[in-house]
């Protein structure tokens, strides 16, 4: 026998109201770790995909809108620069690393980005099996495209137009899987990377085919130099080799060239403040709830002291001291909390699988990042409080009994 | 064992003093206190258990003032030393009837021990009831575990407040022998306070307030 056990009892003999303190209780530590874990996965999401790049160069247009295309591969892009131009800006010697992004196609909703090498150091991306894209019409593919798609090394296929599955544009030129990468829960893993030259060829074969009857009217060589001054890309993701060029170099470009230059940390930092109104919102609701589960316990532990005023004052007679009685009615609020804590963290484990499972499916991402372990002891600090001041006004009754009085008029 | 001197006692907001006759129990010596209502009985059981506190006047058991010590004391004193019958028939709802017992061994501050609660259980026709819950007792079985509370710890001084008021003569002589048997056994000192005459006869020491 111990005092555990008396509280452990007594919450057992007063089922209803345990319940109800518990459901309360456990729906604001839920909402809180809910929105804690949905607002920690968002920013990591982002952050991670950041990687190192400073800035990102594209076709005039929102740059939001290039940022989340370039950067995050949610968007359409704002439209394609010239290669020409762009391959200034990689020998701009204020830049450390400038690597240029063409895309446009996928296969069945997957992006097939062209791009070079450098694209996979940005996302530490490491090959699992096969080879580096060394040719035209190779491809390498990211974990999730993979394993959902279920392809290996050697497989082939062919890319259709636009960036949403079809049936009716498909190319003509096949594409062959050289490699796939190893998971990096980033972007990369559900993206299809290929060269530069693989995006050019499927769409010059088509500007090729359809002025068949023009070509034979040009000179073979001027034909090429056309094509290769027609060069584009969608957009260059920029390292810098010092910050400090992040101040000057985006206004230069947006002033001096016909290119957009956006910040893709600082686009992204906006569009999390815009999302926070709403996480917030909901974290005040939670508060909100946090203080009326506070009452419920308070409610719930006061009663008790109350009606059970007899068995308190009997059990001073047994020996046992006022802090034990404060101690029996503090364990109780503290079952309550946990029984909420271990409900709500379930449920946030199991519900966020489920709403997350679906946003998987709908872009092809696992976005879910287990919530950082300090968050966990926050909250838990906080429910420990918050249950301590709802015990703390409960136990007003047990410190100003009076036994005598107690006894006495139970007779 | 327990001496009381002088003791007088004035609740807040009254101006009645109550003034009480002085005691002397030697070792195994009992004692009942009678008097009507109103007169101050409970107030004398309450100043001799150390739940109140006197105006006046001390209480010492095995020679130890109990007026004196401080409130966290003076509640281990109570629960090592001190075993309490009450009127209404009373133990802790939450707990069935043999963690009732444990409950009070482990306030009390004494080893729990299996065999011994069950032994008194057995004596007092409680035993196919230890793990029944209270509410399901009929009113002879609590008090009978209330006496089971009052003895399982050994205490030096069983008191005891309207045991037999409404109880008819059968059960008023088998509540009285019980409590005797069990002071007996762990060699306690017993006091009753009733306005009961039908028990004067069980003790060779009375007090009348």
């Amino acid at each position: 026998m111990n005092i555990w056990k008396i509280s452990l009892q007594n919450i057992k003999s007063k089922p209803l109201y345990t319940f109800l303190s518990v459901c309360v209780l456990a729906l604001s530590i839920t909402l809180l770790l809910g929105i804690q874990q949905l607002k920690y996965s968002f920013k990591n999401q982002i952050e991670t995909n950041l990687g190192k790049i400073d800035l990102v160069i594209g076709a005039k247009g929102s740059p939001l809108q290039l940022v989340l295309a370039s950067v995050l591969h949610l968007d359409n892009p704002t439209g394609n620069i010239s290669y020409t131009e762009a391959q200034n800006i990689i020998k701009n010697p204020r830049v450390k690393s400038a690597v240029p992004i063409s895309y446009g196609d996928n296969y069945k909703g997957y992006r097939i980005v062209g791009t070079t090498e450098t694209f996979l150091s940005i996302y530490n991306a490491e090959l699992e099996t096969g080879s580096n894209v060394e040719q035209s019409m190779e491809v390498v593919l990211g974990a999730t495209v993979a394993k959902t798609l279920n392809l290996k090394v050697g497989d082939t296929f062919l890319s259709s137009h636009g960036l949403i599955e079809n049936t009716v544009d498909i190319h003509n030129d096949e594409l062959t899987i050289v490699g796939i990468l190893k998971p990096t829960h980033k972007v990369i893993d559900r993206l299809i990377v290929t060269n530069l030259e693989s995006i050019w060829d499927v769409h010059h074969h088509e500007v090729e085919d359809t002025s068949h009857a023009d070509y034979h009217h040009h000179d073979h060589d001027e034909v090429a130099k056309e094509i290769e001054a027609d060069k584009e890309i969608t957009s260059l993701l920029v390292t810098f080799k010092s910050p400090r060029s992040l101040l000057t170099f985006p206004r230069k470009i947006n002033e001096s060239t016909n290119m957009l230059a956006a910040l893709p940390r600082y686009e992204l930092h906006k569009l999390y403040e815009y999302t926070s109104v709403g996480f917030q919102t909901i974290t005040w609701i939670a508060y909100l709830i946090l203080v009326m589960s506070g009452l419920t316990i308070f409610i719930s532990l006061y009663k008790m002291v109350k009606e059970r005023a007899f068995d308190l004052a009997i059990l001073r007679t047994y020996g046992a001291s006022n802090f034990q009685l404060i101690k029996m009615v503090l364990y109780e609020g503290l079952i309550i909390a946990f029984l909420a804590f271990v409900i709500a963290y379930l449920f946030v484990k199991i519900g966020l699988a489920i709403v997350l499972n679906f946003m998987v499916a709908s872009n092809q991402q696992n976005l879910l990042v287990n919530l950082p372990y300090q968050e966990l002891v926050y909250l838990g600090i906080l429910v420990f409080f918050k249950v301590v001041l709802s015990v703390s006004l409960a136990i007003y009754p047990i410190i100003k009994m009076n036994i005598s009085t107690i006894l006495s008029h139970e007779k | 064992m327990l001496q009381s001197s002088n003791l007088t006692f004035q609740y807040k907001k009254t101006e009645h003093l109550f003034r009480f006759p002085n005691i002397d129990l030697k070792k195994q010596e009992h004692l009942v206190i009678l008097g009507k209502s109103g007169i101050g009985k409970t107030t004398l059981l309450h100043l001799l258990a150390g739940i109140l506190k006197p105006s006046t006047g001390t209480v010492s058991l095995n020679s130890q003032d109990i007026t004196v010590l401080r409130e966290s004391s003076l509640d281990r004193f109570r629960g090592k030393n001190i075993g309490l019958v009450f009127q209404k028939k009373h133990a802790i709802q939450t707990l069935n009837v043999l963690d009732n017992l444990k409950a009070r061994l482990y306030f009390g501050k004494k080893k729990v021990n299996l065999n011994k609660m069950e032994a008194l259980l057995a004596e007092l026709d409680l035993l196919d009831f230890k793990t029944s819950k209270v509410q399901t007792l009929s009113e002879g079985q609590l008090q009978r575990l209330g006496i089971a509370i009052a003895v399982i710890h050994e205490p030096e001084i069983i008191l005891a407040d309207e045991p037999t008021s409404s109880l008819d003569d059968a059960n008023c002589k088998m509540v009285l022998e019980l409590l005797l048997k069990q002071a007996a056994k762990t060699q306690a000192n017993l006091i009753v306070i009733t306005h009961d005459h039908r028990i004067k006869s069980y003790f060779q020491n009375t007090i009348m307030l």
